[in-house]
């Protein structure tokens, strides 16, 4: 089978996915126990505006009309109206994304290079209480609920040496960075660091450098383990090989044998690791970015479902979903390309 | 009575060498000491505990660890010893029963379908994926949200989340044995499909997944606590770690530091017991190429 | 040993990693010494924690104390409110101090859903209108929100007919809004029109629930600068309803009869109220669904801009919870928090010398309700053997540290027709108690079954811990039995109109300052607890149309004695409003009215 055929077999493969993925959210929601209607009312509702609220709701469709009518905005792109506030849940969700990425991202890059620097550095001494101790470093990391360790960085770093902040994403007597403006044209990505840098306002760059720091350091340490014991047991492999031998054998510095020939190897693993790695690091931003104030997607889940907001866990659920199938997606044709035996 | 005979024949040797088997099985007994010294506290706290733990103004609120109180009181008066000593049993009610659940699903769904294979293979692990794909908290949020709240629920949410894990794992094993040359062997002879399913296969699919069930155990652990952060553990009134957690997240700032640190001590040790059983058993059972 | 060799041997392969390990291990070391240096210090503090609460506890009875002795005489309203009020001194423009152009402003809240006076119908909502549009009249800061406390807003003077049918205001000439226009009646009338008019589109808003359309039959323009109300019942609290803020004057140019809901970058087209208060909204962006940042500017066409805004520049950052806001108040980050705070939070922060609390009157308060449906909560008896096993006092103390005042009547402290009526139940008065349950035949051997239900997602504050000191109350009687049960507050919700719940916990906060806003929580239809008394709404229906003050709290005390006596909904306790500031703020005003007034507060710059 060829790389083109993988292709498109598992893109086809993404579609059914999506679709089960969204027809059980669908479901779901609608099992929660609670009527959104009545939390639009804070005080008295009578019978005839709790009628005229579930239309406006278009909750009184019958099921079957709701879930085809919903299905065909998601065609056209539309994700529907969320139930709180009745504002686009599409520009809802592209709103907080980028907070969400953002501290995807950095998080993902401490974990993946404290994991890789301190799993090289463990392989090659095998067995010494070097070895041990990163290998326990990560795995306690691991063990430690996020919000604790976060709320701990809080105390230490934010009030008691005041070098970070304790929330937020950006300084509150500053305005957040906006990006590039070429005329008519506005880049913008929502990542201040990106704007900031876009903007060419260095002293903003730096400001969202602080921000992110704490929260990244947090969920990034608390997932280094995982990538600590891959990298090690990867190199451990491939240092034993033949080729690692002879490379030795001919006389090369250990650290070109190190990161020339081994490391590479290895790295592929890694990789797949790290596609894998996305959707947990999705899954615990809820809590960091509940610790930090910070204002994404893993808060908005969360509101949205204690609002009963169908459309928009909907719309958020598939979001999800269709966002991790695509960095997966992405990690196999990769890996694919990369090694060829892993084809079917 | 030939699986249990098998798997045992198989487990004993393992168990019997542990110790003799190096670092790898010091770390399975220190994680397994751990687990069990927590699991004993858990259950004889009923007599140890010098307070019940739910009773509220015992002592003077906020007192920081003393004489009376060697860990201190919370912001209701309750004594934290005591609510260390109890806190646990929620967690690991939910944690083993969700690894209950989690076999009893997903390993024979594993084991049929991709024994199987076809069509069935294809929609399960379509299935499987999708729910894997999502994000674990997430989606435990939403079930417990509909199921309400309790240790039944809170457990049936976080089998959802983990189904996948087990299904992936026994299914990897399955397709891996499969091709192995004495199932062939077997098959020629005219065994029928289940007894090789269960005769051979299955035997040699259980130390993975007992691996799996330890990462299982502790993370189950780890989303209880998370739960309970917001707001879908169990009732207020029944000791939690999950619950002193929270409580002594927001009390932290106002240097009350004893409400959060035993119990968050107790759930790291917890998960850390179950996660040093699961590293020692994986190498023992996949060992290390020595250097 | 062996490592060290190494480190001699390659020297090259030394540096990055080796150096990133000892950066990771210095970060650790770090982060222990810093645990044990912020640990011991706080300790020391902490010791003097219990002395501290005891010292606030004696400052929030001392408050409570002057409250209760707050002149109940008061001048026939009928006659205030036929001559034009004394109109405020035109204040003296005081010299030019130096105050902070900007403050920034930490909470939790977060607008729910638009900043339109036709729908908005959340705390924060309503503040934002107050602080950027205006009303006919306004509730003078600090007072008691009594029928004389109103002031002159849009309007400048006002009088009503003898059957208190007809409201007649007069309007200041020259108030412009943002597009130059001048405001005339005909603006208020297309307001109030608009707002009625979009009840049917917009039936969770505030005119619905306030019920506009059951009060209001029709409004007249009878001169370029007077609109008069013609009322459908005599209404006593009119003042009231024309003071809240979906009383608020729209632009019509801006404001179609049609919801106007939040549109990103745009703050013009967000709000239709074209910004007659003291500020003008400049930013408001709104991140999946709560805000992240809205500034407020000074408004040149503020009828009273010589004076107010005091602060120029108002920066609001949102927080996703107390503990966040209580550590960005003490980091310095913010100038001023507010709500929410917990208690033990304030306390701290009451302690540290470089900040300041503010305390003030509450008028949320929080009942516990009996669903008569449901046996044995039909009989009058079991709920008062209930509400007598209540511990107000020790509830809180234990969970609110004393920021909460127990509550015996469902008409708070501080404002007209309130009693202590409940205290002839008492407090943990468990004789009466088992005696009200033997009559039913409870006792130790056959305990009452309670099922307490709280809400679990924050709507309230600490309701999980008040519902354990609840649950240990009614224990202590000795024949009661008690389960506790939660639910989101989405469920919780369901829950209630279904009617499964037996016993609930619920709460209140004004729309408008008046008894009549909360002595109907009694028998509220939408509580669904089926308590129905004729005899207790003719007394209510007879206390909002007459004026009376001390004929209205006769009446008052009567719902309150029936409320007693039946005890369908039991009152337990009632806030404390608080703030935490930087030492240099001055202004807040923390009066009944629950509003927090940013045009009153500044920062000298020091000299």
């Amino acid at each position: 089978m060829g790389l083109r055929s993988y292709i498109v077999a598992r893109v086809l493969l993404t579609i059914p996915m999506i679709m089960l993925l969204l027809s059980i959210v669908f479901l779901v929601v609608r099992v929660l126990p609670g009527d959104p209607v009545l939390l639009h009312f804070e005080k008295r509702a009578t019978p005839e505006a709790m009628d005229a609220m579930r239309q406006k709701l278009g909750l009184d469709k019958p099921l079957p009309l709701q879930y085809f009518e919903y299905l065909a905005g998601l065609l056209r792109g539309d994700l529907g109206k969320s139930m709180q506030d009745f504002s686009s849940v599409g520009q809802q969700i592209f709103s907080a994304f980028p907070a969400t990425l953002e501290l995807t991202i950095y998080s993902m890059a401490v974990a993946v290079t404290l994991g890789i620097l301190l799993g090289v550095r463990a392989s090659r001494s095998y067995n010494s209480p070097l070895d041990h101790s990163i290998r326990a470093f990560g795995i306690i990391m691991y063990a430690i609920p996020i919000f604790f360790l976060g709320m701990i960085f809080q105390i230490i770093f934010g009030i008691g040496l005041r070098w970070f902040p304790t929330g937020l994403r950006m300084h509150p007597a500053m305005e957040p960075p906006y990006g590039l403006n070429l005329g008519s044209l506005h880049i913008s990505t929502g990542l201040y660091t990106v704007d900031s840098l876009l903007e060419g306002n260095i002293f903003k760059f730096l400001q969202a450098l602080r921000y992110l720091f704490l929260p990244s350091l947090t969920l990034g340490l608390v997932l280094c383990g995982v990538f600590i014991r891959l990298t090690r047991s990867n190199m451990l492999e491939t240092l034993g090989l033949d080729f690692v031998t002879a490379a030795r054998a001919r006389g090369l510095k250990e650290r070109a044998v190190v990161y020339g020939y081994a490391f590479r190897n290895a790295f592929l693993p890694v990789l797949t690791m790290m596609g894998l790695q996305f959707a947990v690091l999705l899954g615990g931003a809820i809590l960091t970015e509940t610790t930090f104030s910070w204002p994404g997607l893993g808060r908005y889940i969360v509101d949205r479902i204690n609002f009963r907001d169908y459309t928009a866990i909907q719309g958020a659920v598939v979001f999800f979903g269709l966002l991790v199938a695509l960095v997966s997606l992405v990690v196999d044709i990769l890996y694919a390309y990369l090694d060829p035996r892993i084809r079917l | 009575m030939e699986t249990r005979r098998t798997i045992l024949a198989s487990l004993l040797p393992a168990l019997a060498s542990l110790t003799k088997r190096g670092l790898a099985g010091w770390i399975t007994v220190i994680g397994s000491g751990m687990v069990i010294s927590i699991v004993l506290m858990t259950l004889l706290a009923p007599w140890i505990s010098p307070y019940d733990p739910s009773a509220i103004n015992v002592g003077p609120r906020f007192s920081p660890p003393n004489g009376q109180f060697p860990l201190g009181t919370n912001h209701l008066g309750q004594d934290m010893l005591s609510r260390v000593f109890s806190g646990g049993s929620i967690m690991l009610q939910v944690a083993a029963l969700s690894a209950a659940v989690c076999l009893v699903i997903g390993v024979p769904i594993g084991l049929l379908a991709s024994y199987a294979g076809g069509k069935l293979d294809k929609v399960c692990s379509l299935v499987m994926d999708s729910i894997y794909a999502f994000p674990a908290l997430v989606l435990a949020i939403a079930i417990a949200a509909i199921l309400g709240t309790g240790v039944v629920n809170m457990a049936l949410a976080i089998a959802v989340v983990y189904v996948p894990s087990y299904f992936r794992i026994v299914r990897s094993q399955v397709l891996t044995i499969k091709e192995l040359l004495y199932t062939e062997a077997a098959r020629a002879a005219g065994a029928k499909g289940r007894t090789i399913l269960l005769r051979y296969i299955l035997p040699n699919v259980v130390p993975s997944i007992v691996v799996v069930a330890t990462v299982n155990f502790a993370d189950a652990i780890l989303t209880a606590a998370g739960l309970t952060f917001v707001g879908l553990g169990v009732a207020k009134d029944i000791p939690d770690w999950g619950w002193d957690l929270t409580d002594g997240r927001a009390l932290l700032p106002s240097g009350a530091w004893w409400v959060i640190t035993f119990p968050g001590l107790m759930i790291v040790l917890l998960a850390l017991g179950f996660t040093l059983i699961g590293e020692g058993l994986s190498e023992l059972l996949n060992p290390r190429l020595e250097q | 040993m062996k490592l060290f060799g190494k480190l001699r041997r390659n020297r090259k392969a030394v540096t990055t990693v080796e150096s990133v390990i000892i950066v990771v291990l210095i970060i650790a070391i770090i982060l222990s010494a810093g645990t044990l240096y912020y640990v011991s210090t706080v300790t020391r503090q902490l010791a003097e924690l219990s002395t501290g609460i005891s010292k606030l506890s004696d400052s929030v009875s001392k408050l409570s104390g002057d409250l209760a002795t707050v002149s109940t005489t008061v001048e026939d309203i009928r006659e205030i409110l036929g001559r034009p009020p004394t109109t405020p001194p035109t204040p003296t423009p005081p010299p030019t101090p130096k105050y902070k152009e900007t403050l920034i402003i930490g909470t939790t809240d977060s607008v729910e859903k638009t900043i339109d006076p036709a729908q908005a119908y959340d705390w924060f909502g309503w503040h934002i209108l107050q602080q950027i549009a205006l009303t006919l009249v306004e509730v003078e800061p600090g007072s008691e929100a009594g029928p004389e406390d109103y002031f002159p807003a849009l309007a400048t003077d006002w009088s009503v007919s003898a059957d208190l049918k007809t409201w007649t205001f007069n309007l200041r000439k020259g108030v412009k809004f943002e597009d130059g226009r001048e405001v005339t009646a005909e603006d208020v009338k297309y307001s109030i029109d608009r707002a009625i008019a979009l009840i049917p589109e917009i039936p969770e808003g505030a005119p619905a629930g306030l019920g506009y359309d059951l009060v209001i039959d029709s409004v007249e323009v009878s001169d370029t600068y007077q609109v008069k109300f013609h009322l459908k019942i005599p209404f006593a609290a009119f003042l009231g309803f024309m003071g809240c803020r979906s009383s608020a004057i729209v632009n019509r140019d801006y404001a179609p009869i049609k919801e106007i809901e939040y549109t990103e970058g745009d703050v013009r087209a967000s709000t239709p109220v074209g910004f007659l208060g003291p500020y003008k909204l400049t930013m408001w962006v709104r991140i999946a669904g709560r805000d992240t940042e809205m500034r407020l500017e000074a408004n040149p066409n503020y009828w009273n801009a010589a004076v107010y805004p005091k602060t120029k520049n108002i920066v609001y950052k949102f927080y996703a919870d107390p503990t966040a806001l209580r550590l960005a108040i003490e980091a310095g980050d913010i100038d001023i928090a507010f709500r929410h705070l917990r208690s033990a939070d304030v306390i701290d922060l009451t302690k540290n010398p470089n900040l300041k609390v503010w305390w003030g009157v509450g008028a949320a308060i929080q009942y516990m309700i009996f669903q008569e449906k449901i046996e044995p909560f039909g009989d009058a008896r079991v709920r008062r053997a209930l509400a007598a096993a209540l511990d107000r006092p020790t509830l809180t103390s234990t969970v609110f540290l004393g920021l909460t005042e127990p509550l015996y009547s469902i008409i708070p402290k501080g404002m007209l027709g309130h009693t202590e009526a409940f205290k002839e139940l008492g407090d943990a008065n468990y004789e009466l108690t088992r005696n009200l349950l033997a009559e039913l035949g409870y006792n130790e051997d056959n305990k009452l079954q309670v099922e307490l239900w709280y809400e679990s997602s924050g709507h309230y504050p600490m309701s999980a811990e008040q519902a354990v000191v609840y649950k240990d109350s009614f224990e202590k009687s000795g024949v009661i039995t008690v389960t506790i049960k939660s639910a989101d507050w989405a469920s919780y919700k369901l829950n209630r109109d279904n009617e499964i719940m037996p016993v609930y916990v619920y709460g209140w906060y004004p729309d408008y300052v008046d008894p009549d806003n909360y002595a109907f929580l009694y028998w509220a239809a939408w509580l669904h607890h089926n308590y129905e008394n004729p005899d207790i709404v003719v007394l209510y229906d007879q206390a909002r149309a007459i004026t009376d003050p001390t004929e209205r709290a006769r009446l008052y005390a009567e719902i309150d004695k029936i409320a007693v006596r039946d005890s369908p909904v039991v009152p337990l306790w009632q806030g404390v409003a608080y703030a935490v500031t930087k030492p240099d703020v001055e202004g807040l005003v923390l009066d009944i009215t629950q509003d927090m007034r940013y045009w009153l507060v500044y920062a000298e710059i020091p000299a």
